[in-house]
């Protein structure tokens, strides 16, 4: 493999974070909404499902992504015929991605939507608003600083998502290699240290960017609450 | 009470390599492809010296490089002598300790409950069977694995249609991992791999002259402490070779046209 642009990886792996995080966006919202407002019988082993890939070593969400969503896994099986592939596509980096990022999205759903006052929402209610247009108009909008903020984090895990991808769709130079599986496979090969340093050079300021943005939308987020 | 829990966790957690570490320890980094038999024969070595041996499986050049960067190797096992020449001029190694242990052979595996058929031949249609799905094979770059089956497909002619079909693991048993779990259709492993793993199945044998002899070296690192150096001596020792043979190892060259 002769090394491919460090702009291609940068740019491979902007792409999957992206996607990681607006795809699963919508279910974490949904998910940190019903940790926040509802009760349910089964609701702590629901918790710890979600938080289960923040505690799993990433190897082994990686291997279950490989059994299920492989071409002869039980879930990949009924997805291939409908043209949906994972298995060694950036499709497969972006879904390992938002799942190992996922638990850190919904806790910051989740604590934003439980500081917003249950009275404002009451009041819509009184008001004449039904539940769906009370989320809408109320709740979301008051707990949308710390949505962000979650989709943010996530952001930032999935650049540095490795474990999981690496097992589950290899490494493939413009296809899978996102920025850390790259510096990855670069340390394996002699020669290739001046590589390897700008590509951490990169990974550097990548992240540098993701936490000073989401400082300042927390400042921000404060200083309107 | 809590306190008292705590207390003994912290106690277990600080002695337990004490336990561990009676007798002398030997620290090996040999290749993942060794990963079955060589457990067989630290477990022998450890009932019968009381030495203990910890391995680290990886991709040959991934034990070089960590060698290169200071990692306490004992004893390094290549799977091709490429790496052992690396450690061997980094100055690391005891360049006379150096030695030929077993060979292998290089097979095309699919997953067991595939129906592909394929023969091993000049042009076979490797890239036809493969569809739009990817090869897994070892990082064709620097893993001994994946070095050799780019021979091999190099040799028969049909390196150039599918080098860009490729899912590269980071070690032979990353790119068997695949295959097993069925995300890749083909592979291409060690017979040994093949054999130590039941939900693949060899389709076919690269001939031997399609690629460079797959032979693993043994070399001693310069800090080798004695119980390393006897350890050496074992696994090369006709004791060991029945365990070898077992797994699948090719101990004698001359034996291998028999299977």
């Amino acid at each position: 493999m002769p090394p491919i642009g460090e702009l291609d990886v940068v740019l491979l792996s902007l792409k999957v974070a992206f996607w990681a995080v607006a795809a699963s966006l919508p279910a974490a919202i949904a998910t940190g909404f019903v940790l926040a407002r509802k009760d349910f019988p089964g609701k702590t082993l629901f918790d710890a499902a979600v938080h289960l890939p923040l505690v799993l070593p990433p190897v082994v969400v990686g291997f279950a992504l490989l059994g299920l969503f492989g071409p002869q896994g039980p879930i990949g099986r009924w997805l291939e015929p409908l043209g949906i592939v994972f298995a060694f596509r950036w499709t497969g980096a972006a879904l390992a991605s938002a799942i190992m990022a996922f638990p850190l999205m919904v806790r910051a759903v989740r604590l934003a939507i439980e500081s917003v006052d249950t009275r404002l929402e009451s009041a819509g209610r009184t008001l004449g608003a039904n539940r769906a247009r009370v989320f809408i108009t109320v709740t979301l909008p008051l707990a949308w600083p710390g949505v962000v903020t979650g989709a943010i984090l996530a952001f930032a895990r999935s650049l540095g998502e490795f474990g999981a991808t690496i097992t589950f769709v290899s490494s493939i130079p413009g296809e899978t290699q996102t920025l850390p599986l790259a510096i990855y496979t670069f340390t394996q090969v002699p020669g290739q240290d001046a590589h390897v340093m700008r590509l951490c050079v990169l990974a550097v300021l990548l992240s540098l960017a993701a936490l000073a943005a989401s400082e300042w939308l927390m400042r921000r987020g404060a200083a309107r609450g | 009470m809590r306190e008292r829990l705590a207390r003994l966790l912290a106690a277990f957690i600080l002695f337990l390599p004490a336990v561990a570490s009676a007798g002398h320890t030997v620290t090996v980094f040999a290749a993942s492809s060794m990963k079955e038999a060589l457990d067989d024969l630290a477990r022998q070595f450890e009932t019968a010296t009381g030495h203990r041996i910890f391995v680290s499986y990886l991709g040959s050049n991934a034990h070089a490089r960590q060698i290169e960067a200071g990692a306490p190797a004992e004893v390094f096992i290549s799977a091709d002598a490429d790496w052992i020449d690396y450690v061997v001029a980094q100055g690391r190694a005891v360049p006379d300790s150096r030695r030929e242990l077993v060979r292998n052979e290089l097979v095309l595996v699919a997953p067991a409950r595939s129906d592909v058929a394929l023969s091993i031949a000049p042009g076979f249609p490797l890239k036809a069977a493969l569809a739009d799905k990817r090869l897994a094979i070892a990082n064709p770059d620097v893993v001994p694995a994946g070095k050799y089956a780019k021979a091999a497909l190099q040799s028969l002619g049909v390196w150039e249609g599918v080098k860009d079909r490729l899912a590269p693991g980071e070690s032979v048993r990353a790119a068997l991992a695949f295959v097993a779990a069925g995300a890749a259709p083909l592979g291409i492993v060690y017979r040994t791999d093949a054999l130590a793993e039941r939900s693949v199945k060899i389709l076919g044998k690269f001939p031997p002259r399609s690629h460079p002899p797959i032979v693993y070296s043994l070399v001693l690192m310069k800090r080798a402490n004695q119980a390393a150096r006897v350890f050496a001596e074992f696994v090369a020792s006709p004791k060991a070779q029945a365990t070898w043979w077992k797994h699948g190892f090719i101990t004698d060259p001359e034996r291998a046209s028999d299977r």
